[in-house]
């Protein structure tokens, strides 16, 4: 019983660090119709920068968010300026495409900078555990969790009860209309592209400290949190939240009840079933087209 | 203007004949040089550079189908090579007694059926999700692959029994097979592309919403044309997977196979017959100066991941399309497109000697009937139980103000949206669980306020795009063709637009996008059109014209309703007329009826608003 409970927590953990990176995806997807195919690059490309902040200059890497994080998001607004903008309106197997290659090329680029040999981030606490009666919990785990609901909290906060939220949301729901009344579109997108890097950012800084890495993790990656947000419902917030805790807890299960090499299959069989019965997803609606607005 | 035209055919013909026959000449000097090259040269350097460019040749022009086609990018096509490799890894040693060969067959089904099941999850629904699900479908079989030990021998790998046959000519029986492969496989594009089911996934490309509407059946068209495009590449995959006698899953599924599928794609052109097979030819060249002479690794990623970058940004069409247009500016300098012409002002409706007669509506029984609709965007409820009939032969008009839930009410009648609360019945049969296509199927014809056709077909294309009923025999049908083409002609000289019959739909003017609208939905022979504003934005001769048409084909038999603003159009023409304001129905009767009618006069103009005080000013 402590057991399941154990792995139960442990679920939930990995599920807030999947939700947070998830969410960043599903925002850009839901604003600007981008499927961002870089989004794991930009996780590992964190975890790098992270590692580097770390052996350089001793930052601790779960505070030293507060560091990578705006690095990129900065990267991410860059990013955006330079190839994503020029095609923010093609179709979507345009972008999809773009995003692609622009995950090649930011894998290759890290290869180069910090080398393909697998990389981790040992802070002191990572071998130890906080211990409640029969429970163990490793501190990573249990900090990284903890932090990234955390980081999730503010975005929240920033997209519901803030001007610039207001402005993403209106955005969201019709570019049209929020031009006329005075939203740049443009700068809205980019603000967007950089939030949502800016969560894959955050969320690879924490990932940097519970697993490994290389440059090629990022297929792991994306597929994972493709796979969420697809399980969730394309562009719904509260199901990519649903389907990062639903893939955490199955992972978690999967690893310590079935065997750890199937841990990374069995939330895409969930996803598949779940597609099965229901081909919008859990949240997701059917798209609608308003026929005037084209 | 006759000299023009008595001259102009035949320049343009001889003119234009010129780059296909130089196309043609030129692939099958490509083909020839390929097929002889064994025999010639006995390099093994680029004996093998060939055979993998026939893999990725098969490869890409099958993923043409999905992506080229209807639109739908894929990224785990490499999938489908490496699955065709396992399967007759899998099945070579544990049969060694039968040849590998006999396995190509059995990888080609294996990887249909696999396709076929995941068309069915993924492609049931439109947009994104079927990109993200082929990235996970990789993934998955990777893992598999790792892991079933049992069945793959996991990260060991399968090695299988080597070639029986002389040394000497040790590449041959792979080279030849696979250009065999390649042949079947241009041949099934090329068909394709011809048939009703090839036009059907173009009109899924390019306006996925509309293509419903016309009876397009979305999903059964997308699944076919996703195992469509993976078969021939499992065989591939097989003969892949014999030659190089060894297979594992890091190399059967590595991400960089499906890359560089897609790739050649990309660098080839989508939707062209060859621009794949040049492009997979490109690419694996490439890819192997990459791998030689720049150390691989890193260096082809960042190639690669760049390449891929610069085609979106810069060649997003690829090289054969932006060769063809090229040619065409050149051939077009300075001639004025057909556009500009004169509509012509159309014949008489040419009534359809095989029209199906379909059920007859049962006596007192109205063709449409709208019950208590119900659709809400979010707080703002559009249709607020809106209900009204449209009785069988009538052309009942549909009014309101702004706002007032028409349009709302037609994208319900026809399942653009779908409707909340409610029943739609059609001729006795209730229809509001049905798609769009199935609708159409049933005699529901519709067009929109702002015309959506099919920008990259021809008119004559766009015309014969509609499928009016279902069958597996008529999507193999070639499409422009027989009965069925003529009919389009006869339907495109009644509303006056025979001459543009090759035009590209998006060079039209408005106006004749507005007729051509209506020509393609006649195609359907719908029992009742749903026409969204037919005289809004097009000139006064234009709108008697198409009022003209309306009463002959409803004297025909053809039932109408219509949504208008222009109001001497409506009260001429339409009766009943029914007026919706807030998403319901408040009115209903003769057009004289409803003007009297003082809550009509309240909706449109506010309650406080008084008819004599308005007209005695503007006397």
């Amino acid at each position: 019983m402590e057991q399941l409970v154990q792995n139960l927590l442990l679920g939930l953990l990995l599920g807030g660090v999947y939700a947070l990176v998830a969410s960043g995806l599903t925002l850009i997807f839901g604003v600007m119709r981008v499927i961002n195919i870089a989004h794991g690059a930009f996780l590992i490309l964190a975890g790098f920068v992270s590692y580097t902040a770390w052996t350089w200059l001793g930052i601790d890497p779960l505070l030293g968010i507060l560091l990578t994080t705006p690095l990129i998001f900065a990267f991410g607004w860059l990013v955006y300026r330079l190839v994503v903008a020029p095609i923010r309106t093609a179709p979507m197997a345009s972008t999809v495409l773009l995003t692609f290659g622009l995950a090649l090329v930011l894998e290759a680029v890290m290869g180069f900078v910090w080398g393909n040999n697998s990389t981790s981030i040992r802070p002191s606490y990572v071998d130890e555990s906080f211990t409640i009666g029969e429970l163990f919990l490793p501190k990573s785990q249990v900090y990284g969790g903890l932090l990234a609901i955390v980081v999730l909290g503010g975005l929240y906060v920033l997209l519901t009860r803030t001007w610039i939220g207001r402005a993403i949301r209106a955005a969201a729901s019709n570019p049209t209309g929020a031009e006329l009344v005075g939203i740049r579109i443009s700068a809205v997108a980019a603000l967007v592209f950089a939030i949502g890097i800016a969560t894959a950012g955050a969320g690879g800084a924490i990932a940097a400290v519970l697993y490994p890495f290389v440059p090629g993790s990022h297929y792991l990656w994306i597929a994972r949190v493709l796979a969420i947000v697809v399980l969730g419902g394309m562009g719904s917030m509260g199901g990519a939240v649903l389907g990062a805790v639903m893939f955490g807890v199955a992972e978690t299960m999967t690893s310590a009840y079935v065997s750890p090499a199937w841990a990374t299959a069995v939330p895409y069989a969930i996803m598949f079933a779940v597609l099965l019965a229901r081909p919008q997803g859990l949240l997701g609606s059917r798209l609608r087209e308003d026929v005037v607005a084209t | 203007m006759s000299e023009v035209g008595g001259e102009q055919p035949d320049t343009v013909r001889r003119v234009a004949d010129r780059p296909v026959w130089l196309g043609r000449i030129a692939i099958a000097v490509a083909s020839a040089y390929i097929l002889a090259y064994p025999l010639l040269s006995d390099d093994a350097y680029y004996q093998n550079m060939y055979v993998l460019s026939l893999v990725f040749a098969i490869a890409a022009s099958g993923l043409n189908i999905i992506t080229g086609l209807a639109g739908y990018v894929s990224l785990g096509q490499g999938a489908f090579v490496g699955l065709g490799g396992y399967t007759v890894g899998v099945l070579a040693t544990r049969f060694d007694s039968i040849s590998p060969w006999w396995w190509v067959p059995v990888a080609a089904v294996v990887t249909g059926v696999v396709a076929l099941v995941l068309g069915f999850v993924s492609l049931r629904t439109r947009g994104p999700s079927f990109v993200i699900i082929t990235v996970a479908f990789l993934f998955l079989v990777q893992v598999i692959a790792i892991n079933w030990t049992s069945l793959t021998n996991g990260t060991a790998g399968l090695s299988l029994p080597p070639p029986t046959w002389s040394v000497d000519i040790i590449n041959w029986p792979f080279y030849y097979i696979l250009c065999a492969i390649l042949a079947l496989q241009q041949l099934l594009m090329w068909w394709i592309q011809r048939t009703k089911l090839g036009m059907g996934l173009v009109a899924i490309r390019e306006d996925e919403t509309k293509a419903a509407t016309i009876g397009i059946n979305l999903p059964v068209e997308k699944i076919l044309a996703f195992t469509a495009s993976t078969v021939f590449v499992g065989a591939a995959g097989a003969v892949y997977g014999y030659y190089l006698t060894f297979i594992d899953p890091r190399g059967m599924f590595s991400i960089l196979l499906s890359v560089q599928i897609v790739l050649s794609l990309l660098v080839g052109g989508k939707g062209t017959l060859w621009g794949p097979v040049i492009g997979a030819f490109l690419i694996e060249w490439l890819n192997e100066v990459a791998n030689n002479n720049l150390g691989g690794g890193n260096t082809r990623l960042l190639i690669f991941g760049g390449l891929l970058v610069g085609l979106v940004l810069f060649l997003p069409n690829g090289i054969l399309p932006q060769l063809e247009r090229f040619l065409v500016r050149r051939r077009t300098k300075g001639k004025a497109g057909l556009v500009g012409a004169r509509v012509e002002p159309g014949g008489d409706f040419p009534v359809a000697h095989d029209r199906p007669a379909g059920p007859p509506t049962p006596a007192d029984t109205p063709l449409l009937e709208v019950r208590g609709v119900e659709r809400r965007f979010g707080g703002i409820c559009a249709l607020d139980g809106a209900s009204l009939t449209v009785p069988d032969g009538s052309i009942t008009g549909l009014i309101g103000p702004n706002g007032s839930g028409k349009t709302t009410l037609f994208n319900v009648v026809d399942d653009t949206l779908r409707a909340q609360a409610g029943e739609i019945w059609l001729a006795g049969e209730r229809i509001d669980r049905l798609p769009s296509w199935q609708r159409a199927h049933r005699g529901l014809g519709r067009t929109f306020q702002i015309t959506r056709l099919f920008r990259e077909m021809t008119v004559l294309q766009n015309v014969v795009a509609p499928q009016r009923s279902f069958s597996w025999s008529q999507l193999a049908r070639i499409a422009v063709s027989g009965p069925e083409a003529r009919r389009a002609e006869e339907l495109l000289d009644f509303v006056g637009m025979g001459d543009f019959r090759n035009q590209r739909a998006a060079d039209l003017s408005y106006g004749q996008q507005k007729l051509l609208e209506l020509a393609q939905v006649l195609m359907l022979e719908p029992r009742l059109i749903l026409l969204d504003e037919p005289a809004g934005g097009i000139n006064p001769v234009l709108i008697e014209r198409m009022a003209d048409m309306i009463r002959e084909l409803n004297s025909h038999g053809t039932s109408f309703l219509i949504v208008e603003h222009n109001m001497p159009f409506v009260l001429g023409l339409c009766d009943p007329v029914h007026v919706l304001a807030r998403g319901r129905c408040i009115s209903s009767g003769t057009a004289k009826e409803v003007q009297a009618d003082s809550s009509v006069v309240d909706a449109y103009l506010g309650e406080d608003f008084s008819l004599e005080s308005e007209s005695s000013r503007g006397a």
